[in-house]
């Protein structure tokens, strides 16, 4: 037709928004660089070939595959998107072809191979992580410490918070000690753990930048964080652990740059609150009950599973939708999800100064200052008392030990042991006579010589095997409470004590007994205490239980030079009493050498 | 907070061009194609013939029966008789071809003597008029409703990039537009009046506001494409919701745009058909973009002539960015409900290959019916009828928001419509069907009963 012109025709609408796919995965390749840059500060420069090696592995089994298939190439940057994903969600020193299997498997299996682009049913990345950690255990779950700013030297193998617990985070960081000094190593990410995860600050600044740009929906990281926060309040029952929960693993990585997948997460808005929670409950409930310390890429690969059916019944009520009966369709999704939140957000408000009021007077876990003969953990509340975990047994016959286990209360404001509960003890009716215990103080107990409670002697046994636990939770009591932390450097003692048992100062000393022919170093623990320059009591709390104990007569009452100017230490035929006492006598002597030099 | 809709997008305005230019008189062709089908329904009849001298206002197009509308000459000048001529769709339509001899004379239709619903009412059927927000729906038939109408909402939200002449008429023809409302008001029975305003025009709002009286109110609202589509539109200013399958009417509301009020205005007061309307002629492209009066059958060229538009754009669109029809030849002509021409260049109008789909939802975030246009895409790619069905795709008002925030530059809005159409189709015939199984078991009964 002549009237046609020439011109250019499309149908409307003809402005366009600016957004489109190059540059939505270059928004997210942008978002992940300050993860990129801390994982490669914190963890050196191998991390970044590894990474490296997981972006080319990715990004050339995509062109090989649309080649093989013969389809165009894809200039879109997706498949570089995947690739540093999964490449910053590795251990940092995991061998190189973990990347590239990684990488291909991601591309290949699980994205190309079920369309391309938009058409996976899981997130690459995840599942790509998921299946490394299943077929290469071992290489994905050895993580190294953080070393900042050590870019060639390899680091040293070291746990990450979510497996080893707050025993893996310092003392203190950036000056601030305890939980918060905790805390802010999670946050700035000086710990263990994958690639690009670990730096907390980096993940927000990044996830910041999307939602800015408006490249992911806030709704998925938030619910997420906000699910997550709860469930660790009420699995874990404290309030801490929600701050070290939210800032440990991948969590926070997951929530903004791998839950917010597009083609993985649902469509209507609505719909990802739902999918969202599922990701925070059930991440929380892998970490907390789950074989593994890390549930985020578990929970997303299973909540990606759900998102098609998601899509498919949970849809829009559309604006002027009716009921069949003519009355308009009630927003019941749009509501549920409302009140999901809100109920969330009012167990986050309502729950977290409950519990930690609740936290603040329950025992906190502390470390043991040496190893002892019985005491298997120790907590302390602040109130003074103690609460300690003792193992034991109880020797019945040649043939038959009684394991024994018990919670020991001591308090030391009273001085007495307030509580013990059995754990592990006959179950034939030889049980342990607490009333000989509770409420006893430490002379009372240690005073106790008549320990038959009946005509059978297991149950003395029994007795006997408590009185000396309870005797060691004393000592480990006394000194945990009035330890002076001395800050020298000693061969033997371990901190000087300003013992409430006994007179004088008192020294924890560890020693070994050298028993080398043999094959056998036995760890020696004592308890010395000094007063006017002689040794007014030493009370072994680890020697040989096979009989070869100090003779503490040698030393007992003694002064510096009259110990040392002991010869004779056999205190029998055998020689190995013989090296306890040589051991002791060192010790003896380094406890008199301290609290002279103190004098002076 | 501004009242608004849900959902929707936020096309950037690109109205400052033509906003300040006030309305001017447009090209005076020397031949003018006036369609006989300038609106919805059937196609007015000629009542002139080559040869028959007419004059400008004078009827040359009488209305069918049932939905229709009169047609009146915008020139003097002679008839050269009944043309087919190109229009927007590519189908040849009838138009009245008039050769302009550039006497200018006019003729008034006879004078109201009372103003009553029905004497209005059989005015505005005869002066033509239309809804001239686009639709072109005949408004005598639309106010003429035997419904309760309480409220008469009017269109000025103009929520269409680039268009500004009724944001001109609001400014310029204030006095005349209240006058007009009221007379809407009259022909429908409503008390009560709201004009909505996005409030990117300020100015005419505020103007409006200081002149409408009793029982027309002002309600500014949100900046947000499509704020002026009707059922986003009476949510807005009224938080009624329309039923899917209803029309405004049905819940006491009626809509009419702001230039449809300015034309009762003139055809009630001032006896003067509906044959000319103010467009917007904007764009990169155009070297005078502006607001002016064209009449009725103006060939496009002859607009962009006189506007200064350059052909060699990247597209040229016949009413708004979003919603507007690509003009494919300058020969077409306007109608009633042609409100703007647009000459956009390279950086105004996006042209591009579609790509996969990513699966972002943003497409089910911006629309504001509440469908899923990635699934309805996805059902129909699937030839799934029913579940394009469950997503709504019947209820698309055509607004084009899933296709401009796809970010893979998908033809969303071209899919649900196209699904819309099979799902009507689909819905006809099955009826059919019924309706022909239920005469042939009724035939049986009869049998039987014999």
């Amino acid at each position: 037709m002549s009237e046609i012109a020439n011109y250019k025709v499309a149908s409307s609408p003809h402005k366009l928004d600016g957004a489109n796919t190059r540059r939505i995965m270059l928004d997210v390749l942008i978002a992940l660089l300050p993860c990129l840059v801390c994982g490669v500060v914190y963890f050196g420069l191998y991390a970044l070939l590894l990474v490296v090696i997981c972006m080319a592995a990715s990004f050339a089994s995509e062109q090989i595959y649309n080649l093989i298939r013969k389809k165009p190439v894809t200039t879109d940057l997706s498949a570089l998107v995947t690739g540093l994903i999964l490449g910053l969600n590795l251990p940092p020193r995991a061998p190189w072809y973990i990347p590239l299997i990684g990488g291909v498997f991601a591309i290949v299996i699980i994205k190309m191979l079920f369309g391309g682009l938009g058409k996976n049913f899981a997130n690459p990345a995840a599942a790509a992580r998921v299946f490394l950690l299943l077929a290469y255990s071992t290489a994905m779950t050895s993580f190294i410490g953080a070393d900042p700013g050590n870019l060639i030297a390899d680091g040293s193998t070291g746990a990450t918070y979510l497996s080893g617990g707050a025993a893996v985070l310092a003392d203190s960081f950036l000056g601030v000690g305890g939980y918060w000094g905790n805390v802010l190593q999670l946050f700035f990410g000086n710990v263990g753990g994958s690639i690009g995860e670990t730096c907390k600050l980096a993940v927000l600044a990044g996830g910041g930048y999307l939602l800015v740009r408006r490249v992911i929906d806030w709704r998925i990281p938030l619910v997420y964080v906000l699910t997550a926060s709860v469930f660790a309040l009420f699995l874990w029952n404290s309030a801490q652990e929600v701050l070290l929960q939210l800032f440990s693993g991948g969590l926070l990585f997951g929530a903004f740059f791998m839950a917010t997948d597009y083609a993985t997460s649902p469509k209507w808005k609505i719909n990802r609150i739902l999918y969202a929670f599922g990701l925070g409950a059930i991440t929380m409930v892998i970490r907390r009950f789950g074989n593994y310390p890390e549930g985020t890429s578990l929970a997303i690969l299973f909540m990606n599973l759900l998102v098609p059916a998601m899509d498919k019944f949970l849809i829009p009520v559309r604006f002027g939708q009716r009921t069949k009966k003519g009355t308009p369709k009630p927003a019941v999704m749009a509501w549920c999800m409302r009140g999901l939140c809100m109920a969330l957000a009012a167990a986050l408000a309502v729950g977290t100064p409950l519990i930690a009021v609740a936290e603040y007077g329950r025992p906190a876990e502390k470390e043991l200052a040496a190893s002892f003969r019985y005491i298997q953990s120790m907590a302390l509340d602040r109130r003074g008392n103690y609460y300690f975990t003792v193992q034991g047994s109880a020797k019945i016959t040649e043939n038959y030990t009684q394991a024994l286990e018990y919670d020991v209360k001591i308090d030391t404001q009273k001085g007495v042991v307030s509580e013990i509960v059995p754990v592990t003890q006959s179950t034939m009716g030889y049980t342990a006579e607490l009333s000989l215990f509770v409420g006893k103080t430490y002379a009372e107990v240690a005073a106790l010589t008549d320990l038959s409670t009946d005509a059978e002697t297991s149950a003395t046994l029994t007795n006997t095997a408590l009185q000396d636990m309870v005797e060691e939770c004393f000592l480990a009591a006394d000194f945990d409470k009035n330890r002076l932390h001395t800050e020298d450097a000693y061969t033997y003692i371990i901190d000087a004590v300003r013992s409430e048992l006994f007179g004088g100062t008192t020294y924890l000393a560890a020693g070994v007994a050298d028993l080398s022919e043999y094959n056998y170093q036995q760890p020696l623990l004592y308890y010395i205490s000094v007063e006017g320059n002689k040794i007014s009591s030493i009370v072994p709390l680890v020697q040989s239980t096979m009989g070869y104990m100090a003779e503490l007569s040698f030393f007992v009452g003694k002064t510096q030079q009259e110990i040392a100017s002991l010869s004779d230490l056999s205190a029998d035929s055998d020689t190995s009493a013989t090296r306890t006492n040589a051991a002791l006598k060192e010790m003896t002597l380094e406890c008199l050498a301290v609290a002279g030099g103190g004098r002076a | 907070m501004l009242i608004t809709f849900a959902n929707g997008v936020h096309p950037k305005g690109c109205k400052q061009r033509t906003a300040g230019q006030p309305i001017g008189r447009g090209p005076d062709p020397k031949a003018v194609y006036v369609p006989l089908s300038q609106h919805i329904g059937k196609p007015a009849l000629p009542v002139v013939e080559a040869g028959d001298r007419v004059r400008c206002g004078q009827l040359i197009g009488r209305a069918d029966k049932e939905l229709s509308a009169n047609v009146y000459s915008p020139v003097s000048g002679t008839v050269k008789g009944v043309v087919g001529h190109i229009t927007l769709s590519g189908k040849k339509a009838d138009h009245i071809l008039i050769e302009n001899d550039f006497l200018d004379e006019k003729t008034f239709l006879p004078p109201l003597a009372e103003r009553t619903r029905e004497s209005v009412l059989a005015r505005i059927a005869e002066a033509g008029i239309v809804g001239m927000g686009g639709a072109a729906f005949p408004t005598a038939a639309k106010l003429g409703t035997d419904k309760k109408i309480d409220i008469l909402l009017v269109n000025g939200a103009e929520c269409e990039p680039y268009i500004t002449c009724d944001e001109r008429i609001m400014l310029e023809y204030t006095d005349q537009l209240s006058e007009g409302i009221r007379l809407c008001m009259l022909a429908c029975g409503a008390d009560r009046a709201v004009i909505g305003i996005e409030n990117n025009k300020k100015a005419a709002a505020a103007k409006l506001a200081r002149v409408s009286g009793t029982g027309i109110s002002v309600r500014v609202l949100k900046t947000k494409y499509p704020q002026g589509a009707e059922k986003q539109l009476v949510y807005s200013c009224t938080k009624r919701v329309i039923p899917e399958n209803c029309l405004p009417a049905d819940i006491g509301v009626l809509v009419v745009n702001v230039h449809t009020a300015l034309a009762v205005y003139r055809a009630v007061e001032e006896n003067t058909p509906c044959y000319e309307r103010v467009m917007t002629v904007s764009g990169k492209r155009v070297d005078r973009p502006s607001n002016i009066w064209v009449k009725n059958g103006t060939p496009y060229r002859d607009i962009a002539e006189f506007c200064g538009a350059h052909e060699d754009c990247e597209r040229i669109v016949s009413g708004g960015p979003m919603m507007g029809e690509p003009v494919f030849s300058l020969k077409i002509c306007t109608g009633k409900g042609t409100s703007s021409l647009l000459f956009l260049d390279e950086s105004e109008c996006v042209s591009k290959r579609a790509e996969p789909c990513i699966g972002c939802g943003r497409c089910v975030q911006a629309c504001p019916m509440g469908l899923s246009p990635v699934f309805i895409e996805r059902a129909l790619f699937d030839k799934n009828y029913k579940e394009a069905g469950d997503f709504g795709a019947e209820y698309c008002i055509g607004c084009g928001c899933c296709s401009y925030v796809c970010p893979a530059k998908r033809f969303l809005v071209q899919s649900v419509k196209l699904a819309k159409k099979i799902l009507r189709q689909r819905r006809a015939k099955d009826e059919e069907e019924r309706r022909a199984a239920s005469e042939k078991n009724g035939e049986g009964v009869n049998r039987a009963d014999v």
